[in-house]
């Protein structure tokens, strides 16, 4: 296979991986379902770790591995065990009414995504990889960004968190061709993975005060 | 380009032959999945020639709109078929119309089988009509702009052209614009064909039903040919499906061995998606009828977004 | 043989003065009233038809000048026409509608006998017939503001002709302060021109905009927007178009929804093609925004509707927008310099006019001979109609399939020539607007299959079914002359659905004069059976291509009756009714219940509230008595028009201070101004 036919398959791959990225965050905000949530949250971390994947291979660049090793281990596997162990142990499986319903939070996250592309369209020239995957990783931060907004359950904006989380390792992926320098990345994983750790505490001592996950609940906290 | 009689005859024929075997196959299939037996594929078929053989009862009430509606859903589903590519790459009748009249003759079988479904003045036949034209209009943005958005990057509405330019390698069919649309008609198929999570093709369950409540007052060779026509309806959506995204297998000239490849290419494509919807069928549960506008407008922005993000970068 | 055109065009405006003048001899004789004035009209018509088919069909350039109808009696205003090829189109379809109307009303206006004045009636209706052909040939910006106000007033007495009842008179006024809004943005909008071109006339108004400076362009661009917007009844000028149309007589309403709102998008073609120049981006943006939000808005409210001619004008604001989607895209293909396209998109508008003109009119006609049977508006008080009036039912049918855009009919062609084009206009450009061509086409879509629901439940619950009341159950079969008249329109539905490529040949000098271009035979392919969307490879069409193989299909399902169906018995029997005893009409579905789900998924928009009141013994589930309520906001109502209304009062009541009462007052007033206007001019 020659060089340039195997960088057109590559560049299709990854802008196919980051388009499905793309469909499961819209899943993601169709979806009322707590445990359903959180495994198309898995994919979508499995998804970005393909995307890395094909940046490694087709660029021999090893330290990319190593992210997608984290990905695989971290969010793949790890992120989602803990939150699907404190849903099953919460005994909550539905998300209650969000603010907005969801025809209307499909076409807000349709406008956000159109708002994305039209962001990344000056930097198009700089990408060598994957057409759109910039305009993917910037409509993944403002989606999630929407979802945390749009829902009420502590669980569900921690996932929103991820995806927002999601987005920026898309970028740092895929818009520099070698991936950031390994300790940012690392830096950002952990930062996250811990991140994440104590908010799920957190989610669940709110529970255990309020009876409740809905987060409006702490605005009874103030003085 | 100008109809061939041939080919228009062998294409009905296909058509009229395959559509009861899909939907027997999607009915054994998932009889397989719930741990039945199920009925043999074939058995549309047998349901079809029993229906035929049937004296018909026609409610006093009804009018000669009643009788007339099987015949317009059977014909226009005929005719929507002929302009689908099936086992060729040409249509057979793709000088009179492209994707736009494949739709509009879609619209215009469910135009008389909502009328159909109201004239004997039964309230299941109104509800049915009612919910079926609510959901169709709810479905028509995502199934056009899917569509459109195949139309521009073809630049036609030809259907013929249209696969002719999706034929590439398999590789090239792997971009965002082609999944996104997929997702998107995939689900307007189910919507357009009544499976679950739309509609329950199995249930006589009066107030869940759609489709079924408006064929309640139908029988004999009228409801043969109403069951005929939808699953004709089905055969060419899913056409449209595998063809314009998946064109694998496409015959490019008419002799016969290239011919037989193609039926082989083209009955293996139809029976994996008639997998898929039984999969779907299977582990989904029927929607709320007022759920179904959520999964619309996700199939609408799956659309937009496939518009999106083929044309931004342009 | 090339003064023919013009000697009919004299023929029809004659003809039509006649008629008036017949009907106002015969105030006392109301058949011979009757007869003479529709008679006339209807023969005037024809020769109008005559004249605009011949006039299109040898390609009427700019060939003939201005005419002269009456002599200059005051300076720089003269009442002059000129047969150009856009102004001949819409005499075409006045006339069209205007001979159907003609034939239906001498049916039709017998039921006011010993009611109201046929004459006055005949006299009335043949004057709008004559100043709505005088608007579209007027070639004098004054002689047209003149014929527009003659129409606007003949409209109002005919919208309250029947002015014993109260919603009439209502309607009228409502129409009445709406149109003269429009009128003062006219005049603005031609004074601007004015102020450019230094002349009146609109030879000299052509390509003026081009001179303009952009400030005073785009403000006439808006006013004219507005000013023949109201008149078109685009949202959200729309509100007393579903009021005024259901007021009048239906054959009234029929030419109104018809014609009288054509005129509007007469007026729009002509400022914004042949005046204004090439056309700023914004303009196309802004009107195919526009007539999106027309069309939807339009159909998702007449899906609301059980008032049948209501529901009816309501689908007037749809089709409105539908046009506008079409101008809006020349428009903007005009401005990305795409002549060919622009004549496309202008086509696909053109013809949609021409097309809605015929169904609407159709289904008025329709709907007017249901009222003329039973009595009521009411869609829930109707049903069974199918049987009692079959050929009525027939006529309302096709009408009904061609305005959902469904093939094989009109409506369908119109449609797909608005979506080829703005397909095809997605690459003309890669700007970002042209994200809204798909956009809009995947609302039209929607349009187009909420107005098929629509139509479902209006033919479903009006025709078929058990009659829900005695009116409807005793209803008749309406007089021969009224089946005519729709007989007429549906042979125009069905020609137009058909033989789309023969009716396009008309239009070349059209969009020649308008955009630069002539499509028809690039549009049509295989000897006229095909239209084709102007490139060799954008798509191709055949309706009546569709209909010969449906009918090349049919020995299939015949072939089955007959070779496996034989010998088996068709039985009437009742329908099924749960084992209860015996169906009644109560038992049916209403067009309230059809409409609900769509109420329910566009709440955001309607704010449905409904009032239940059950009364019951032992369980609510079985009441004895039931009042059931349910009603929908009218947002622009409520949102726009109520505010502005009350800001009215309020600055009313301010300015009744002056109001002193004292005759010297006023005239003090009226002193003060001229000595203020004669210090200003020093």
């Amino acid at each position: 296979m020659n060089t340039a036919l195997s960088s057109i398959i590559a560049s299709q791959l990854i802008a196919l991986l980051a388009a499905l990225m793309l469909v499961v965050q819209l899943l993601l905000v169709a979806q009322r379902m707590l445990l359903t949530s959180i495994r198309l949250f898995a994919l979508q971390s499995l998804f970005l770790a393909g995307i890395a994947a094909v940046v490694a291979y087709f660029h021999g660049a090893f330290h990319v591995y190593v992210v997608v090793a984290l990905t695989l281990t971290g969010k793949v596997l790890f992120l989602p065990w803990l939150l699907d162990r404190q849903v099953r142990r919460m005994r909550i499986v539905q998300e209650i009414e969000p603010l907005v319903n969801f025809p209307t939070s499909m076409l807000i996250c349709g406008g956000l995504t159109l708002l994305g592309y039209l962001v990344a369209r000056p930097f198009t020239s700089l990408e060598r990889l994957g057409n759109n995957t910039l305009a993917v990783a910037i409509t993944l931060v403002l989606t999630g960004f929407f979802l945390m907004i749009n829902r009420r359950k502590a669980i569900t904006q921690v996932l929103a968190l991820l995806t927002v989380e999601n987005g920026v390792m898309l970028a740092a992926v895929a818009l520099t061709t070698y991936g950031m320098p390994l300790v940012v990345e690392l830096g950002i994983f952990f930062d996250v993975l811990v991140g994440v750790m104590i908010l799920g505490i957190l989610v669940y001592r709110i529970r255990e005060t309020f009876a409740s996950m809905d987060v409006s609940k702490l605005s009874q906290l103030k003085g | 380009m100008k109809p061939d009689a041939l080919a228009i005859i062998l294409q009905t024929g296909l058509l009229l032959l395959v559509a009861p075997l899909v939907s027997g196959v999607i009915k054994q299939g998932k009889a397989r999945l719930q741990n039945r037996r199920g009925p043999p594929a074939w058995q549309p078929y047998l349901d079809l020639l029993k229906l035929l053989r049937k004296d018909m009862v026609v409610s006093e009430h009804a009018s000669w709109v009643f009788s007339f509606a099987p015949y317009v859903i059977f014909l226009t589903a005929l005719l929507a078929g002929l302009l689908v590519p099936t086992i060729t790459l040409q249509a057979p009748l793709s000088l009179f119309g492209g994707v736009l009249a494949l739709v509009g003759l879609l619209a215009l079988g469910r135009f008389f089988l909502a009328l159909g479904g109201l004239d004997p003045g039964s309230a299941f036949g109104g509800m049915g009509s009612s919910r079926e034209m609510t959901i169709a209009a709810i479905a028509e943005p995502a199934l056009m702009l899917a569509i459109f958005t195949v139309a521009i990057s073809a630049g036609s509405t030809d259907l013929s052209r249209i696969v002719a330019a999706t034929q590439g390698p398999a590789w090239s069919l792997l971009n965002p614009m082609h999944v996104l649309a997929f997702a998107g008609l995939f689900v307007v198929l189910l919507a357009e064909t009544g499976r679950i999570p739309v509609d329950n093709p199995a249930t006589h369950l009066e107030l869940t039903m759609i489709h079924e409540a408006m064929l309640l007052e139908y029988s004999g060779r009228n409801l043969a040919l109403m069951e005929w026509g939808a699953s004709i309806k089905q055969l060419v959506l899913m056409t449209l499906l595998v063809n314009v995204f998946f064109p694998f297998g496409l015959a490019a000239g008419t002799a016969p061995a290239e011919l037989g490849l193609g039926l082989l290419a083209y009955l293996a494509k139809l029976f994996l998606l008639a997998g898929i919807v039984v999969l779907v069928e299977t582990t989904n549960a029927k929607l709320r009828l007022f759920r179904v506008p959520d999964l619309l407008s996700a199939a609408f922005v799956l659309a937009a977004l496939a518009l999106f993000s083929t044309f931004l970068f342009q | 043989m090339d003064q023919l055109p013009l000697i009919l065009v004299w023929l029809t405006l004659l003809g039509y003065v006649a008629g008036a003048v017949t009907g106002l001899l015969c105030l006392r004789a109301g058949k011979v009233a009757n007869v003479g004035a529709f008679g006339c009209a209807a023969l005037s018509s024809l020769s109008g038809i005559v004249a605009s088919v011949s006039a299109l069909a040898t390609g009427a350039r700019d060939a003939h000048q201005p005419v002269q109808l009456l002599p200059a009696l005051i300076p720089n205003i003269q009442f002059t026409i000129r047969l150009d090829p856009l102004g001949l189109f819409f005499t075409l379809i006045v006339s069209l509608v205007g001979l159907a109307l003609s034939l239906y009303s001498l049916g039709y206006v017998r039921s006011f006998h010993g009611r109201k004045n046929i004459g006055v009636f005949g006299a009335f209706f043949n004057a709008m017939l004559l100043a709505t052909t005088l608007v579209f040939l007027a070639d004098h910006a004054v002689f047209f503001l003149v014929v527009w106000e003659i129409m606007a007033l003949t409209t109002y007495f005919l919208v309250s002709f029947e002015h014993e009842k109260e919603e009439a008179r209502n309607a009228g006024v409502l129409y009445f302060v709406m149109s003269h809004i429009g009128t003062g943005c006219l005049i603005l909008g031609f004074l601007l021109l004015f102020q450019a071109s230094g002349g009146y006339g609109f030879e000299g108004f052509h390509a003026v905009g081009a001179k303009m400076a952009a400030g005073p362009r785009n403000a006439a661009f808006i006013l004219f927007l507005v000013g023949f917007g109201i008149k078109a009844g685009i949202v959200p000028l729309h509100i007393w178009l579903p009021v005024a149309h259901p007021a009048a007589p239906s054959n009234v309403s029929a030419l109104m929804s018809g014609v009288i709102i054509k005129t509007g998008i007469y007026g729009l073609a002509r400022v914004w093609f042949d005046f204004m120049g090439p056309p700023p981006n914004w303009w196309g943006v802004t009107v195919l925004a526009i007539g999106t939000i027309s069309a939807v808005l339009g159909v998702l409210y007449a899906l609301m509707e059980h008032d049948l001619k209501r529901l009816l004008a309501y689908h007037s604001i749809e089709n409105i927008g539908i046009i506008l989607m079409g101008l809006g895209a020349a428009l903007m293909f005009l401005h990305t310099g795409h002549p060919l396209l622009a004549s496309l998109a202008l086509i696909a508008g053109l013809y949609h006019t021409i097309n809605h003109a015929v169904f609407k009119a159709l289904l008025f006609l329709g709907a007017g001979a249901v009222v003329h049977a039973t009595h009521t508006r009411n869609m829930e008080e109707m049903g069974g109609l199918v049987k009692r009036m079959p050929k009525t039912a027939f006529f309302f049918l096709m009408g009904a399939v061609a305005i959902s855009a469904l093939p094989p009919l009109n409506g369908f062609v119109s449609e797909w020539l608005t979506y080829q084009s703005l397909l095809q206009g997605f690459g003309t450009t890669s700007s970002l607007v042209r994200l809204m061509l798909p956009l809009s086409g995947a609302m039209l879509a929607l349009t187009g299959a909420l107005a098929a629901a629509c139509f479902v439940k209006a033919f479903g619950i009006t025709f078929l079914a058990q009659p829900r009341s005695e009116h409807a159950a005793h209803a008749a079969e309406a007089p021969p002359t009224m089946l005519l008249g729709q007989g007429v329109l549906t042979a125009a539905c069905v020609f137009l659905g058909l033989f789309p490529t023969q009716f396009l040949k008309l239009l070349d000098p059209v969009t020649q004069q308008l955009a630069g271009a002539q499509l028809s035979t690039r549009l049509s392919l295989a000897g006229g059976l095909v239209l084709s969307g102007a490139t060799a490879t954008g798509g191709t069409v055949s309706t009546a291509g569709l209909v010969l193989m449906a009918l090349c299909l049919l020995p299939v399902p015949l072939g089955l009756w007959l070779v496996f169906a034989r010998g088996t018995r068709v039985r009437r029997g009742p329908t099924w009714d749960c084992g209860l005893q015996g169906l009644t009409p109560r038992m049916e579905y209403t067009a309230t219940g059809f409409s609900k789900p769509i109420r329910m998924i566009f709440k955001a928009l309607f704010r449905p509230r409904r009032e239940v009141q059950r009364e019951y013994d032992f369980s609510p589930y079985f009441a004895k008595n039931l009042r059931f309520e349910s009603h929908v906001e009218e947002v622009f109502q409520t949102r726009i028009y109520r505010p502005l209304n009350w800001l009215v009062w309020r600055v009313s009541r301010r300015m009744r201070a002056l109001q002193a009462g004292s005759l010297q007052a006023y005239l003090i007033y009226i002193f003060v101004t001229l000595l203020l206007l004669l210090l200003f001019a020093l």
